[in-house]
C-alpha cells in the first residue's frame, strides 16, 4: 500500500522522468551506438601473463628512463601528473636500480649512459628525456623483493604511478596473443559466454557509469520534497514508523529507478539476437549478471543521496555524489578490463571478450557486490535513525543559511 | 536607482544566499593542482585541466541563482519589493560570471607561472565552456523552478562531454583538448541564448516583473 503510494509519487516527479530520459540516452549513445556496427570478432590483440621476468624487465626499463629525466609520470586521480623528485629521493631510486641490476656505482653509470635521447616539448620549453631498452635484471633477483622496491617507489611518487605492485602485471605483463589464442578467445565468447554473457558484461560496464551518479538526483529530489512542500510536519504525525517509511521510500526509489535499466537489458538482448541470429544465445544471463552487477551501485548511490539529504540538503548530496563519482570513475579510467578490487563500487570490464581476465577477478567481483549491498542497507538504516531524530525534534539537520543556520548572522 | 543600493543587494545576497556556493567553487579551484599536474604542460595537455575544472565552477556558481526565491514565503516578500526581480537576478549573474572569470584567471596564471603553454585565448575558451555549462544549469533550474533539476541537467551534460566527445561535436566542453575547432564561440553564444531564454521564460510563463 505505502510502497504503491511512494511509487506513484515517484512516477509523478519530473526528476524521475529526466532520470529515465538521461539513462536511455546514455545507453543508446554509449552501448548501442558503439556496438551496433560490426560484430565482435574476438581479436583483442594482447593478453596479460604472469611472466615475472617480463614484468621486471619492462618496469626497470621505464624506471631507468624516468630516473634519467627526473620526470615520473603518474595518474593519481586518473589524470596526468609529472612528478620531479628531490636529490635524496633520486638517490634512493638510484640505489634501487643498482640493486635490481646488480651493479655498483660505476656499472650503474655505464648503464645510464646507454639511454637514447629524445627532445620533447614540455610547455614552452624543450626537454631532454631518455628511453632505455633491455636493461639487465640481476640473475636470480626475486620477484617479491622487486615488488617491495616498486611499492616503495610508488609511495615516493605519491601513488598512481606505473610501479604500483597491483598494476605491474597490467602495465608490463601484456604480450601479443597468438593466432590460436585469438581463436580460443573467440570460441570462449561463442561457447562459454554464449555471446550474451560477453555483452552482459559490456552492458553492465557502461550502465554502471551513469548509475553511480544519476540516481542521486531523484533520491535527493524526493527526500527533500516533503520539506519543500511543507508536508514534513504532517508526515511526522502519522502512525507509520520511521524505519518502515524510510525503507519503503528507499525500496520504491530503487525499484522505480531499476525499471529503465531493465528495459535497456531487453534492448541489449534484442540487439544481440539480431546480430547473432541463429546462434546459441544465453537469454537469462542478460538479466541476471547486470542485475547482480548494477543493483548494488544503484542501491548505494540512492542510499547515500537519501542520507546526505536528510542530514544536510539535496544540493550537498549532489555535490558529495559528484565528488565520489569523479574519484571512483576517473581513477579507474586507465585500467578498464578485469581490474576489479574487493571494494570496487563501479566495476569496469570494457570488453565483450576477455572472459579469462574477468574470471580471474570473479571472487573480488562477487565479494564487492555483497559488500556494497550491505553498506547500502547500513546507510539507509542510518537515514532512518536521522529521520526518527528529526521526527522527535532532537535534530533538525545541518543548515548553513536560514533559520537556525550555522552561518546566520546574529541580530 | 542608487548604486549603493545595488551594492547592498549584492553583498547581502552573497552573504546570505551564495557564500556556500562561492566557497564550493573556490574549493574546486584549490583541488585542481591536487588532481592534475600543472607544470610544464604543452597546450593540448594544459587544455585538459582548463576544460575540466572551470565548467564545474560555472555549474556550481550559476545554477542556484534562482534558488533563494524557490521558497514561497521569500517569493511573496520579494514580489512586494519595489526593485525588479530581473535586476536582482542580473546582478547575481554578473557577480557569478566575474567570480568565474577571476577563478579561471588565477588558474591560468598559476599554470603559466609553472611553464605551461597557456594563452589568454585558452583561458577565454575555458570561460566560454564554464559559462555554457553554468547557463545550462541556470536555464534548467529557472524553467523547472527546482535547483536539483538544474544540477541534474548540467552534471549530466558534463558527464556526456567526458564520454561522448565525438557525438557532441562543437558542443563538447573538452574541444581544446580534443582538437575540435570553432567550438568555444559557439559555446559562448549558447550560454548567452540560454541565459536570455531563462529570463524570458520566467517573465512570460511565471509572470515575473
Amino acid at each position: 500500500m505505502l510502497f504503491g503510494l511512494e511509487c506513484r509519487k515517484i512516477f509523478r516527479s519530473a526528476a524521475f522522468w529526466i532520470y529515465c530520459v538521461l539513462s536511455v540516452v546514455f545507453f543508446a549513445t554509449n552501448y548501442i551506438g558503439s556496438y551496433g556496427g560490426p560484430l565482435y570478432d574476438g581479436v583483442e590483440g594482447y593478453k596479460m601473463t604472469e611472466d615475472h621476468d617480463l614484468v621486471m624487465s619492462g618496469a626497470t626499463n621505464v624506471l631507468f628512463g624516468e630516473y634519467a629525466s627526473n620526470k615520473y609520470v603518474c595518474y593519481p586521480f586518473g589524470f596526468y601528473k609529472a612528478v620531479h623528485l628531490k636529490e635524496s629521493d633520486q638517490k634512493r631510486i638510484a640505489d634501487y636500480l643498482m640493486e635490481i641490476t646488480g651493479t655498483d656505482e660505476k656499472g650503474f653509470e655505464g648503464l645510464l649512459g646507454q639511454g637514447t635521447e629524445c627532445h620533447v616539448m614540455a610547455g614552452f620549453q624543450e626537454q631532454l628525456e631518455y628511453m632505455y631498452e633491455d636493461m639487465p635484471v640481476a640473475e636470480g633477483f626475486s620477484y617479491d623483493r622487486f615488488t617491495e622496491i616498486m611499492t616503495d617507489v610508488d609511495n615516493l611518487l605519491g601513488g598512481g604511478s606505473e610501479y604500483d605492485p597491483e598494476k605491474l602485471l597490467y602495465y608490463y605483463g601484456q604480450v601479443p596473443m597468438t593466432e590460436e589464442e585469438c581463436q580460443a578467445e573467440h570460441e570462449a565468447f561463442i561457447k562459454d559466454d554464449r555471446i550474451t554473457g560477453g555483452f552482459a558484461r559490456l552492458f553492465s560496464d557502461y550502465a554502471g557509469i551513469d548509475l553511480a551518479i544519476l540516481p542521486v538526483f531523484p533520491a535527493a529530489f524526493l527526500t527533500a520534497a516533503d520539506r519543500k512542500r511543507r508536508m514534513h510536519e504532517l508526515v511526522y504525525t502519522r502512525n507509520v514508523s520511521s524505519c518502515k517509511l524510510v525503507f519503503t521510500r528507499y525500496a520504491a526509489l530503487v525499484f522505480t529507478m531499476f525499471i529503465p535499466v531493465f528495459f535497456e537489458m531487453i534492448a541489449a538482448l534484442i540487439q544481440a539476437m539480431i546480430q547473432y541470429k541463429g546462434q546459441d544465445l544465453d537469454m537469462g544471463i542478460m538479466f541476471t549478471l547486470p542485475t547482480f552487477w548494477l543493483l548494488p551501485i544503484l542501491m548505494c548511490t540512492t542510499a547515500a543521496g537519501v542520507l546526505i539529504t536528510e542530514i544536510f540538503s539535496a544540493v550537498t548530496a549532489i555535490f558529495a555524489q559528484v565528488v565520489i563519482w569523479f574519484l571512483t570513475v576517473m581513477m579507474s579510467s586507465n585500467m578498464l578490463v578485469g581490474q576489479i578490487g574487493k571494494f570496487t563500487l563501479v566495476c569496469r570490464h570494457n570488453s565483450a571478450g576477455e572472459r579469462a581476465a574477468f574470471l580471474a577477478a570473479q571472487d573480488n567481483f562477487i565479494f564487492s557486490r555483497f559488500f556494497w549491498a550491505a553498506v547500502s542497507l547500513v546507510i539507509i538504516a542510518a537515514a532512518a535513525a536521522v529521520y526518527e531524530a528529526k521526527r522527535e525534534g532532537r535534530f533538525n539537520g545541518f543548515k548553513l543559511f536560514g533559520e537556525g543556520g550555522l552561518l546566520r548572522r546574529q541580530a | 536607482m542608487d548604486s549603493s543600493c545595488l551594492v547592498r543587494v549584492v553583498s547581502s545576497d552573497v552573504r546570505h544566499n551564495f557564500l556556500l556556493y562561492d566557497l564550493a567553487a573556490a574549493a574546486v579551484l584549490l583541488l585542481t593542482p591536487v588532481l592534475f599536474g600543472l607544470a610544464e604542460l604543452n597546450s593540448r595537455m594544459a587544455a585538459l585541466p582548463l576544460e575540466l575544472m572551470p565548467p564545474l565552477m560555472g555549474m556550481i556558481l550559476m545554477t542556484p541563482l534562482f534558488s533563494p526565491e524557490q521558497n514561497e514565503g521569500i517569493l511573496e516578500t520579494v514580489r512586494a519589493k519595489k526593485m525588479s526581480r530581473h535586476i536582482v537576478t542580473l546582478l547575481r549573474l554578473i557577480c557569478a560570471l566575474v567570480l568565474l572569470a577571476g577563478f579561471i584567471g588565477i588558474l591560468g596564471s598559476y599554470m603559466r607561472l609553472n611553464d605551461c603553454e597557456v594563452t589568454v585565448k585558452m583561458c577565454a575558451g575555458a570561460f566560454a565552456g564554464a559559462a555554457a555549462l553554468g547557463a545550462l544549469g541556470f536555464f534548467a533550474a529557472g524553467v523547472s523552478d527546482n535547483i536539483v533539476i538544474g544540477y541534474m541537467v548540467s552534471v549530466t551534460y558534463y558527464i556526456t562531454s567526458l564520454f561522448l566527445k565525438k557525438e557532441l561535436g562543437k558542443f563538447c566542453l573538452l574541444s581544446m583538448s580534443c582538437g575540435i575547432k570553432g567550438s568555444k564561440p559557439l559555446l559562448a553564444v549558447t550560454a548567452a541564448v540560454l541565459i536570455a531564454a531563462a529570463m524570458i521564460f520566467r517573465r512570460i510563463c511565471k509572470n515575473e516583473r
